[in-house]
């Protein structure tokens, strides 16, 4: 059972507006998904990025604006009609009915013909690897093994679009790194335009093509993991997307055409260039270089010193936290075997290269 | 063996073993050996004693008593419907749209519960009757009459209206649990409407609508009262009850009566277990939240609305025509009574205050009785270890499959010639066989309270007194029950509420006027000419009764739901 | 001083005149059929004069409390029978179960109508006298445009198809009384089919006797066939009812016994007294109860239209009441009115109403066949499985019994047997009337 990019189809969407009622969720969604790509929708709860999933399968309140799958607006569409197939977060399967009959729920209602739907239920059922298990109950699989199945039951109708609600978030950690891996590879053999919401940077930084940040209904950025994670638009995104060193203060213009960045405690940085914008300060742990006080500031970097608050010792790194006049500058260090840790109070040496830094508007 | 028979007497069990064998000396007396002995009987030859089916024979050869059989199963059986037909477009409202009389459907769904069937029958009567209120008016206008009470119509109408409740409440939760993802799984893979009803919503529904609507037909099935006072013979309630006290408590044929009562109340239990059992359905719904919700359109509300008042008046009708029937002076084929006036009212003060006295004891010791024993059931079951223990719960519990006739006939047979000491009178017709029934019948109700209670105490709570120096029964004392005092409490008002009405045991035991409760009151009442408003008025103040009490039990609970939600305390689960 | 004494001692005296020679306490307990509005009343009397006595009122229907006096006869807690039914006093003196006392109160006479007040034998007193008869709600009647039934045979007319009600001999003393006056006044056969037809008109067959009053105020039906306090109490109560005696009536006084072994037999007499003295008997005239004094000087405080069977001496005159004959084949009675009527008021009444269709096309016309056929349906359903002498005979009526008393009785078959013999006879005869019947009509 293959379905090749003739069948999947791009979603755009154009300046969508959604309201529970007095309380705007969804602002002014503007979002173009290419068709066959893996799009990620990543926020934090309550940033209305399983409200923007459910629009698109026409659940929850009618929305203003247009729903565009494959140049066809369906936001008049009821849910039945659009074709978009939808992997629930509790997975839905019904309790009553065999995985057999689960899976074969979206053909019934087609109206394919009971020898199809007998060959495209047991396709579907084998390529999640669970063939053996079709006369079963779902109460009696495991969470995986539910989780494939409405997968299966997703697919086996051949949607245009298929769109996962946070699917791995009732799995254990271990599951969900395999499950993410397994549903990528399902993805990519189908070629499906698929739609993933999660609230877990990581899973969305393995698995997507591109993604788009939400925060408070509003489309924040839009771009390929590196490109969120490298140039964030704002502190939103840059804190969203991983760790990072925030320093907030003022900019001013420094001889020869550099910039001079002074933070609120007084730490100086020297840009080089003059940037683009205006904002903070932004690097990341692993861009910076602990050392011991006194090692010489190497041209192009940015040193600051400090003394170790604390240390955290994760195995492949080594974290720690240095006051650097009163700021909290986190560093992560690859730990090679043998290497001497600091002890808390120590005074050290911080450096990072220029480039590293990102100047990042938002407070 | 050996190990479990240390632990029965290990010192720390002593006391809950004494109680338990306490208890079950207790049941044995007073549920088994006479239920025991009705069985017993309807399966012994009267002239020699010996084991027969004979009177099964004589039961199924006479055409009455088939006939019997099957008015009372053909009547359960609709007032299942029409109290389903009742609460489907209430819980149908209320679990689809966003329906703002909801608060309404809720209430509507105490009032019937307040008042039990055989008080409201008369009035129902009077306002249904083939010359009722309604029918009157009918006929006046509109030249046809609706036989509303007509033989068997009239027990279905009564008994669906008191118990739609029952069926509104378990269907409404059973909709309620459902995912909405299932719903919406099933919409996004092209399902709506009724293909959507039938395929997803009704199966899920299903069960928890047939473990409310087997309990319903069995409480119709046993009930004594409703068509007694609407004078329906040809059913087995009524035919049991008829047999012992004109016949005697020879008459073999209220015995096999008795038995195929038992019968059918264990084989619906079993029914309604069997359909909650299916926890299957629970485990894999993980979200709940219930099927989808829209708004409604305005002709819609005022549809829904317009239902909504016509089962409320409905519902009502019992409460409105014991109101009227209590104020009123003569009310003969006529729309409403002739005049007011609160003579009733003094009359059952001044005449008739023993019954409600007689109720207030009766009714106190029962619920007394029912939370000690509850209570101490319910920590032998789930606090000890002692051998046996479950056998208790069940015991308790069995009482449900009991229907009161059968109670009272066994209680007459087992009872009648055993004389109390220093009283000198048979047991069955001292005042206190009265009270040991109404405890009894309401033992399995205030039981589950009680067990409800003690599984929100964490066990934890009760090692921590122990590891600080408390004995098990100081324990017991200071920390367990007080923890469980929002579930006693509202066991104890639900069991003082309904046994204040019971009448199928009663009518049975109650030898002297002078002993009887107020459910006997009022059946006596409705026996004389003059006796129909105060009869009224009785009922009408049994009807406080069980509102007030109700009103409270619901309280307590609400009070400590709040209580513990707002504490917090202990870690989640509480069981051993 | 010497006057204070014999003033003092006068005052003694004529105090101690004032109260009873020996001062009455203790419990007087009562098996009664009647309801409290009468219970009630005399109670509260009683007690008022004695105080020291505390009056309990056992409540059984009559038939229910012979079977408690039987039962409880090795330990007897009862003092005292007071019910309607004389037969049911028969039943009870056969048992042995009564005593005999003689009362001091004068003025009461020997017979009221053609009864004799007392058991001759002086087991059991008269204290009021009730006869049977039809009540009718006037606004029912009106609303229907039906005129009220005043003798037995107006309620077997087509018209009444319906509209009336009764309750059953073994449900109610009274209902059996009645019954029985109709079979004795009518014969056997004539008096069953006069039953029969006028139960084919039956709405209702009542479940105890005040069913019927009961449905009759509460206009649930029209007419009802009650004893005469029914009747009265309601109208005094103010419900829009009537009532008449017909003319095929016994007048049957209601009683008052001793029970044999009575725990307070000194209270128990002068309850007796006290219901047949002026006092007692005035109260009989309450609009609650209504019943029928035997002192005959209580009619002059009656109000206006209140019958006087010693001033009217054609109410009840028309049948002489024979009590062993009642008391013979007690039980046959209830069981056959029972399995002929009762249960099967449903075929009876579509039989009947067959006929009475059916006669009603033949009115005026002269067709024998259809005539012919109609009376075969007739004689179908006036059909009884049990001759009068059969009825009488005494094993026969063992069968009924459900306690032996004595090992020599003999036992012939089992009630519910023979019941379901009947009833199949019963079954198929109205069947067939109401073939029969609707084939004479199809003929007209």
């Amino acid at each position: 059972m293959t379905a090749d990019i003739g069948n999947s189809a791009g979603v755009i969407i154009n300046d969508l507006n959604l309201s529970f009622g007095e309380t705007r969720v969804l602002k002014g969604v503007n979002l173009s998904i290419e068709a066959g790509e893996f799009f990620a929708f990543l926020g934090p709860s309550g940033s209305g990025k399983s409200t923007l999933l459910r629009a698109i399968a026409g659940f929850g309140p009618r929305p203003t604006g247009q729903i565009l799958i494959d140049g066809e607006d369906i936001a008049d569409q009821p849910p039945w009609k659009r074709n978009v197939g939808m992997v629930f977060q509790s997975y839905a399967l019904w309790p009553h009915m065999t995985v057999h009959r689960n899976v074969a729920f979206g053909l019934e209602e087609r109206g394919v013909p009971a020898p199809e739907i007998k060959r495209r239920v047991d396709a579907a059922l084998d390529m999640v690897g669970l063939i053996d298990l079709a006369e079963r109950r779902p109460s009696q699989l495991s969470g995986g093994q539910q989780q494939r199945i409405a997968l299966a039951r997703t697919v086996v109708v051949e949607p245009k679009v298929l769109l996962l609600d946070e699917p791995l978030s009732n799995l254990d950690a271990n599951l969900r790194v395999q499950m993410r891996r397994e549903i990528r590879d399902l993805q990519k053999e189908l070629k499906l335009t698929t739609i993933f919401v999660t609230h877990d940077q990581e899973e969305a930084n393995t698995t997507s093509d591109r993604m788009a940040v939400l925060d408070d209904g509003v489309i924040q950025q839009v771009g390929a993991p590196v490109e969120l994670y490298d140039k964030p638009c704002n502190l939103f995104v840059a804190n969203f997307l991983g760790t990072a060193n925030v320093l907030q203060g003022t900019m001013s213009a420094g001889k020869d055409g550099s910039c001079v960045f002074q933070s609120e405690n007084g730490v100086a940085i020297n840009l080089g260039t003059q940037p683009h914008n205006e904002g903070a300060m932004v690097f990341r742990p692993q861009n910076v270089r602990i050392s011991k006080t006194g090692t010489n500031c190497k041209a192009g970097n940015v040193q600051f010193q400090g003394t170790v608050g604390h240390m955290e010792f994760h195995g492949n790194i080594v974290r720690y936290g240095v006051d650097v006049s009163g700021h909290l500058i986190l560093i992560d260090e690859t730990h090679q075997r043998g290497s001497t840790l600091f002890d808390i109070g120590a005074s050290v040496d911080l450096q990072v290269k220029q480039g590293q830094i990102m100047v990042v508007p938002g407070h | 063996m050996k190990a479990s028979t240390l632990t029965a007497f290990s010192s720390v069990e002593r006391g809950p073993a004494i109680a338990g064998l306490m208890i079950a000396f207790f049941l044995l007396l007073f549920l088994i050996v006479p239920v025991g002995q009705v069985i017993f009987v309807a399966f012994q030859d009267p002239n020699t004693g010996s084991f027969t089916l004979i009177n099964f024979a004589d039961f199924f050869g006479n055409s009455l008593f088939v006939e019997s059989f099957f008015n009372s199963f053909y009547v359960a059986s609709m007032s299942v419907i029409v109290a389903s037909i009742i609460a489907m477009p209430l819980a149908y409202f209320t679990t689809r749209f966003n329906f703002s009389g909801a608060l309404l459907i809720q209430t509507l769904g105490i009032i019937p519960l307040i008042m039990p069937p055989f008080v409201g029958a008369v009035a129902m009567q009077l306002l249904f009757g083939a010359n009722g209120s309604i029918n009157l008016l009918l006929e006046e206008h509109l030249g046809f009459t609706i036989p509303f009470m007509e033989g068997l119509n009239g027990v279905i109408l009564v008994e669906s209206v008191h118990y739609f409740p029952f069926i509104l409440i378990n269907l409404s939760a059973a909709l309620n649990n459902i995912d909405r993802a299932m719903e919406e799984s099933a919409q996004n893979l092209g399902a709506h409407g009724t293909r959507l009803f039938r395929r997803i919503v009704f199966p899920l529904a299903m069960p928890g609508y047939v473990a409310g609507a087997a309990l319903v037909f069995i409480k119709v099935f046993d009930d004594l009262g409703t068509p007694l006072l609407l004078n329906i013979n040809n059913m087995l309630a009524p035919q049991a009850y008829l047999r012992i006290s004109s016949i005697g408590i020879a008459d073999p044929m209220g015995y096999v009566i008795s038995v195929i009562l038992v019968g059918f109340s264990l084989l619906s239990l079993w029914i309604s277990l069997l359909a909650l059992k299916d926890k299957d359905y629970a485990t894999v719904q993980k979200g709940g939240g219930g099927l989808m919700r829209r708004d409604l359109r305005t002709w819609e509300k005022v549809g829904c609305y317009g239902v909504v008042i016509l089962i409320l008046l409905l519902v009502l009708s019992p409460h409105i025509g014991l109101t009227l029937l209590s104020f009123g002076t003569v009310w003969s084929f006529a729309v409403i009574p002739d005049g007011f006036t609160f003579d009733h009212y003094t009359t059952v003060f001044d005449t008739a205050s023993q019954y409600i006295t007689n109720t207030l004891l009766y009714a106190g010791i029962a619920a007394l009785l029912d939370v000690i024993l509850a209570t101490s059931i319910a920590y032998i079951v789930w606090r000890t270890k002692l051998v046996g223990r479950k056998w208790l719960d069940y015991g308790a519990t069995a009482a449900l499959a009991v229907p009161g006739v059968v109670l009272g006939i066994g209680y007459l047979r087992t009872y009648h010639s055993f004389d109390v000491p220093i009283i000198n009178e048979p047991l069955a017709s001292w005042w206190v066989i009265i009270v040991i029934a109404m405890t009894i019948r309401r033992l399995p109700y205030a039981l589950r309270a009680c067990i409800a209670a003690i599984q929100q105490v964490s066990v934890m709570l009760e090692e921590a007194a122990e590891n600080l120096g408390a004995t098990k029964g100081r324990t017991v004392w200071r920390i367990v029950v007080p923890l469980m005092s929002g579930g006693i409490l509202a066991g104890f008002v639900t069991s003082f509420a309904t046994a204040s009405v019971e009448l199928s045991a009663t009518i049975m035991l109650v030898a002297k006027d002078s002993d009887a409760p107020l459910a006997f009151g009022i059946y006596e009442f409705m026996q004389s000419t003059s006796g129909r408003g105060p009869g009224a008025a009785l009922g009408i103040i049994a009807v406080l009764f069980v509102g007030v009490g109700t009103y409270f039990s619901h309280v307590i609970i609400e009070r400590s739901k709040k209580l513990r939600e707002a504490k917090a305390i202990v870690a989640e689960g509480g069981t051993t | 001083m010497k006057r204070a004494h014999v003033l003092g001692a006068a005052a003694i005296v004529l105090s101690a005149a004032s109260i009873p020679t020996y001062a009455l306490s203790g419990k007087l307990t009562i098996v009664t059929s009647y309801p409290t509005d009468t219970t009630a009343t005399f109670e509260k009397a009683f007690e008022k004069k004695y105080p020291g006595v505390d009056v309990e009122m056992l409540k059984k229907k009559t038939t229910a409390g012979i079977k408690y006096l039987q039962e409880t006869s090795d330990n007897n807690q009862a003092d005292m029978f007071w019910a309607s039914a004389p037969d049911a006093f028969e039943v009870l003196k056969g048992d042995d179960l009564l005593v005999k006392y003689d009362v001091k109160v004068g003025g009461i006479p020997e017979k009221v109508g053609s009864f004799p007040i007392n058991d001759p034998e002086g087991y059991y007193k008269g204290f009021a006298a009730s006869g049977y008869g039809i009540m009718w709600n006037e606004r029912y009647l009106k609303a229907k445009k039906l005129p009220p039934p005043m003798e037995w045979a107006d309620l077997k007319k087509p018209i009444y198809h319906g509209h009336s009600g009764m309750s059953a001999p073994s449900r109610s003393g009274t209902t059996h009384l009645t019954v029985e006056t109709v079979l004795q006044g009518m014969g056997w056969q004539d008096g069953w089919a006069e039953w029969k037809e006028i139960a084919g008109n039956f709405k209702t067959v009542t479940e105890r006797s005040f069913g019927v009053p009961d449905g009759v105020n509460s206009g649930s039906f029209g007419a009802g066939i009650v004893i005469d306090f029914f009747g009265l109490s309601s109208q005094a109560s103010g419900f829009p009812v009537g009532f008449n005696y017909p003319k095929v009536t016994t007048l049957v006084p209601a009683n008052i016994a001793i029970v044999k072994n009575a725990p307070n037999a000194e209270a128990a007499a002068a309850f007796i007294e006290f219901i047949l003295s002026t006092e007692g008997q005035e109260l009989l005239l309450d609009p609650k109860i209504r019943r029928l004094p035997v002192n005959p000087a209580t009619y002059a405080k009656a109000p206006k239209d209140f019958p006087n069977p010693f001033k009217d001496k054609t109410i009840g005159a028309a049948v002489k009441f024979d009590l062993a004959l009642s008391k013979g084949r007690y039980n046959v009675i209830n069981s056959l009115f029972d399995v002929m009527i009762t249960y099967r008021l449903n075929e009876l009444r579509g039989a009947v109403k067959a006929i009475q269709d059916a006669e009603a096309k033949l009115a005026g016309k002269t067709n024998a066949d259809a005539a012919k056929l109609i009376a075969e349906a007739r004689a179908l359903v006036n059909e009884v499985p049990v001759t009068e002498a059969q009825a009488s005979e005494s094993d026969f009526n063992n069968i009924f019994k459900k306690k032996r008393k004595k090992a020599t009785t003999k036992v012939t078959g089992r009630q519910a047997e023979i019941e379901s013999e009947w009833d199949s006879m019963v079954v198929a005869n109205y069947a067939k009337a109401k073939e029969l019947a609707d084939k004479a009509a199809s003929m007209l």
